[in-house]
């Protein structure tokens, strides 16, 4: 032990200059990844708004602010990557992959990769386009939400472009715009007498012979296409030819892909093409080649039952295969779930099903009569309804938007995924929403107006939900307004639910505001008073317009919700202007939200969001840790005189400050300095609570013989490395301070930014330890607890220790609660011992919240 | 009463398609062109109320349109926008009774605005 300790000390002195200048570069680099994410954050809000709709563009606008954005990510990156020692190069690999794909879309150049044929496990988040919209959300329900979808595979627009190319069919294309009914048949009857490239085939033999292994020389394979958009913005529902019950060999496969991809000129396709913006021959169509399953029963889902409200799904459900729904073959079952906490069978309507679609013995499938016994009969048990709606929300959860899902249920009961697209309602949210509030108001009175940032446009009613917790998340009803003090990232759990967002305080560049943005949901931050002016309960409809422009009417004002659904709808319908805001698809989306969970991670990134959150995480993170290695060696601190001063409180606590930059005022002359020298925001604050009148307890306190011998043994293992050379420190800049205290037996561990910018500003406080026993140090952290969950810090709690982090508040709030960080750590100091009942912690944190600081019961 | 009709030539595909469906939205009659040449062809068989012209263009540039717009249909009014928004440019427009000049992107409402504006609707 004590030679460890000297060796230690040895170290540290020997590495002084080494160790301050890195600690400072590090610093640096912080300051320049905080930075680099603001700039990108502002990009991407920038881009945002222009390609929003409201805004004339041209490509070279996109180009021009992508490179903007680029060069800002990028900047941030090559300083994390020296901040945190290149821990993480899978980041650089991420923004790399995201340029690929966005600067595909801006130069239309093909995908780079060649592979023709790809099987479902092996699609990834970045392969949209090369195995189209319905194998890639398939694919996602497999790969990421651990669905059951059949055994399938993509056959790639890469091979359809070699197919067409073969047959000389690519000039056919030019000019198809003008082409009449005899034209198009034409090309359809070329492409049926196709032949096909040898690579093609190659591919195409080797994963069917993949897929006879896997199902048997009997398997059989449903044939279906998924062009470039299927199942995305645009559902092409019916548009393309699917061929049922394939046998796996080569003839036959590559018969029903040539009827597939011949699809795509049938003059009701061609047309659908065109509303749509497509030049006529431009779409590309991969094929999906997926296992049939011998169904029992199958049928369609929606996550929300069209026409009425989002809070029920609708289950169609037949006998046999899938066409008996889709193609409303026959009268199927009816059954209503509705989402409430648990799921509930809420309708059971039993259809005749006087037919159903069955795989025929041979090839395709055949309609027949259902056999007596089976008609009239449920389809599904209750127990099998409950099962697949719990699936299907997940699904809707994952995609945040009603969806549009194909199951089927083989004969041992297994349901299998066969489709899932987003749900287009026939009514706006919105109207939907007032339609179920009965009480429509006579006269509309003005609750707030032109108060705050508007986020997102957009006029929408709703009942007000106000939010104090983010624990109430789970409670909130369909089609509420959300209505908070601040702004969250962890609100996305509830966007597919919401009908509006209202903030108090908030930024229109944050992880929610961008979320927002991404779902369309109107959205207003900082208004300042909103939680203060709307009630609970109370039914409003907002009208949110450019910059702060924002009327909040009580009441549902029915005119204003049809003028809302009229204007806008149809610029999504330009295939240019999509292509150009899909782009936003590979930047906005924030996937990684929650810091603690194992999905925080470099290969979970699919975005430029994704990567600045984690960015940003990971710099405190490895600032905390660099300042924490380092404060244990005083000496290898100060790299310029005056930089380490010794701080004079009228309190009892010891401190030496080390100076980064603006946090001490004045040269450190004489090496000792008081609170008025202190400029650092965040020191400064977090003493002011520290120095509060009635505050700090000085009262001796009686410690039991069972909590002085748990001191004693535990003082070893909480001071850990390094502990012998361990005083209070703190490290401070104008804007950012790193402090360690340590009373007795227990420690604090601050870590603060605290900038004028909103977004890079963050707390992170751990508290650990106590002398007393471990029952009285649980209930201090309790009240601790207590106290921090007020001010909406996310917590983790164990035993003595307590981790708690906040985010994104302003200058003034963080200052707020740094001072109140500080009363608590004078308050709690030796408040173990006293703690003698759970109703005590509860009296006291009450007690503490209100500024009475007394201890007495 | 007719609809007012409004022309636009703009060199990429996206921002005519773009204004179009906007205007239409609003009620007028809109035509769309990639150059300035294929412009001034149609103007020659067909009035328009307003022309919205893109500065920089292959072959005949926004100047050039806006010079033979006000040469041979002064009643017509020319609305500029262009991603080169420079000084010079503007100044010059407005020599040649530019009637209102935008950078771009433009906000679509404040081209619309302007357009209410030449047509005397506000």
């Amino acid at each position: 032990m004590q030679k460890s300790f000297f060796r230690r000390i040895k170290e540290v002195l020997g590495h002084d200059s080494a160790a301050a200048s890195d600690l400072a570069a590090r610093f640096l680099d912080f300051q320049a990844v905080l930075d680099g994410n603001n700039r990108t954050l502002e990009a991407m809000t920038e881009m945002g708004e222009k390609l929003g709709g409201d805004y004339l563009f041209d490509v070279n606008y996109t180009r021009s602010a992508y490179a903007a954005l680029f060069a800002a990510i990028s900047d941030s990156l090559r300083h994390f990557t020296l901040l945190t020692d290149n821990q993480y190069p899978r980041l650089a690999e991420v923004l790399a992959r995201i340029d690929g794909l966005v600067q595909r879309m801006l130069t239309g150049i093909e995908p780079i990769s060649s592979r023709l044929v790809v099987f479902y496990p092996e699609i990834t988040w970045d392969m949209a386009e090369e195995v189209g919209g319905k194998n890639y959300h398939l694919a996602e329900l497999a790969n990421t939400l651990q669905l059951r979808v059949p055994e399938a595979f993509a056959i790639t627009t890469a091979a359809f472009s070699d197919f067409f190319c073969h047959n000389g069919l690519e000039e056919r294309l030019e000019g198809l715009g003008s082409a009449d009914d005899g034209v198009l048949a034409e090309l359809r009857g070329t492409i049926l007498a196709g032949a096909f490239p040898e690579d093609f085939t190659a591919s195409l033999a080797s994963a069917l012979e993949t897929m006879r292994l896997r199902l048997g020389r009997d398997g059989k394979l449903a044939v279906r296409s998924s062009a470039e958009e299927e199942d995305g913005d645009f559902s092409f529902a019916g548009q393309f030819e699917t061929v049922l019950n394939v046998p796996c060999t080569i003839e036959a496969v590559q018969g029903a892909y040539k009827q597939v991809v011949a699809s795509l000129f049938q003059a009701n396709a061609m047309s659908y093409q065109r509303q749509l913006g497509y030049d006529p021959g431009k779409l590309k169509m991969a094929v999906g080649c997926v296992a049939m399953i011998d169904a029992r029963a199958s049928g369609v889902i929606y996550t929300a039952a069209a026409g009425k409200d989002r809070g029920r799904m609708a289950i169609s459900a037949a006998w046999g295969l899938g066409p008996g729904v889709v193609d409303g073959l026959t009268d199927a079952d009816l059954y209503t779930v509705a989402k409430e906490e648990e799921l509930r069978l809420a309708e059971r309507r039993i259809g005749a099903k006087a037919q159903m679609v069955i795989n025929s013995g041979g090839d395709g499938v055949e309609t027949k009569e259902t056999p007596v016994e089976l008609m009239g009969r449920a389809c599904l048990g209750e127990t099998e309804i409950l099962a697949l709606a719990g699936q299907a929300l997940a699904i809707e959860k994952y995609y945040k938007i009603p969806q549009d899902i194909e199951w089927a249920v083989d004969n041992t009961g297994r349901c299998y995924f066969l489709q899932a697209r987003s749900l287009r309602m026939d009514e706006s949210a919105a109207e939907a929403t007032a339609k179920n509030i009965e009480a429509v108001p006579d006269s509309y009175p003005v609750l707030l107006r032109n108060q705050g940032v508007v986020v997102q446009r957009g006029t929408t009613a709703g009942k007000v939900f106000i939010l104090h917790h983010i624990d109430e998340l789970e409670h909130i009803p369909k089609g509420s307004v959300l209505v908070a003090r601040h702004d969250s990232p962890h609100f996305v759990q509830a966007i597919p639910i919401l009908n509006a967002i209202i903030t108090d305080i908030g930024v229109p560049t944050s992880h929610m505001a961008s979320i927002c943005r991404e779902f369309n949901i109107p959205t207003v931050v900082n208004t300042g008073s909103a939680t203060e002016v709307l009630q609970h309960g109370q039914v409003i409809t907002l009208q949110a317009g450019e910059g702060s422009e924002v009327v909040v009417y009580e009441g549902i004002v029915q005119s204003l919700l049809r003028e809302a659904r009229r204007t806008g709808a149809k610029l999504r319908e330009l295939y240019e202007f999509r292509r150009q805001k899909y782009i936003m698809r590979y930047i906005a989306p924030l996937n990684l939200v929650n810091p603690l969970e194992q999905e925080f991670a470099p290969e979970k990134c699919k975005t430029v969001h994704d990567l600045v959150r984690f960015m940003h995480e990971k710099s405190v993170q490895a600032l905390l840790a660099n300042a924490g290695r380092k404060r244990r060696g005083l000496g290898g601190l100060f790299w310029h005189p005056g930089a380490l001063r010794r701080l004079t409180l009228p309190i009892p606590v010891q401190m030496q400050v080390i100076d980064l930059g603006g946090g001490l005022r004045g040269d450190g002359a004489g090496k000792v300095t008081g609170f008025a020298e202190v400029t650092s925001v965040p020191l400064r604050a977090v003493l002011a609570g520290m120095l509060a009148p009635g505050v700090w307890q000085n009262e001796a306190t009686a410690l039991r013989g069972v909590d002085l011998l748990s001191g004693m043994t535990r003082a070893a293992d909480l001071a850990g490395e390094g502990a012998a050379v361990l005083e209070n420190v703190a490290l401070a800049s104008s804007v950012y301070v790193n402090m360690s205290l340590r009373f007795g037996y227990h420690f604090n561990i601050l870590d603060c930014y605290c900038s004028e910018t909103p977004r890079n500003n963050h707390i992170y406080f751990r508290f650990v330890g106590g002398a007393a026993a471990i029952t009285n140090r649980s209930r201090r952290i309790a009240l601790m607890a207590q106290v921090l969950a007020e001010h909406g810090f996310a917590l983790k709690a164990k035993g003595d220790l307590l981790v708690g982090r906040i985010s994104g508040q302003s200058r003034q709030e963080i200052e707020g609660i740094l001072e109140q960080i500080g009363r608590l750590i004078g308050y709690t100091r030796q408040l173990d011992a006293r703690l003698d009942s759970d109703e005590m912690v509860n009296t006291l944190a009450r007690r503490f919240l209100a500024g009475d600081y007394r201890l007495a019961p | 009463m007719a609809k007012h009709s409004i022309m636009v030539i703009d060199d990429e595909k996206i921002v005519g398609d773009m204004a179009k469906l906007s205007f239409e939205q609003d009620g007028y009659e809109v035509e769309t062109f990639l150059n300035g040449e294929a412009a001034l062809e149609r103007l020659q068989e067909k009035r328009f109320d307003v022309v919205v012209t893109d500065m920089k263009m292959k072959g005949m540039d926004g100047l050039e349109v806006l010079r033979t717009v006000k040469k041979l249909y002064p009643g017509v009014k020319v609305i500029m926008i262009t991603a080169f928004a420079n000084l010079d440019v503007a100044i010059e427009a407005l020599r040649d009774d530019v009637h209102d000049f935008f950078p771009k992107p433009v906000k679509i409402k404040e081209l619309k605005a302007s357009v209410k504006r030449a047509l005397g609707e506000e």
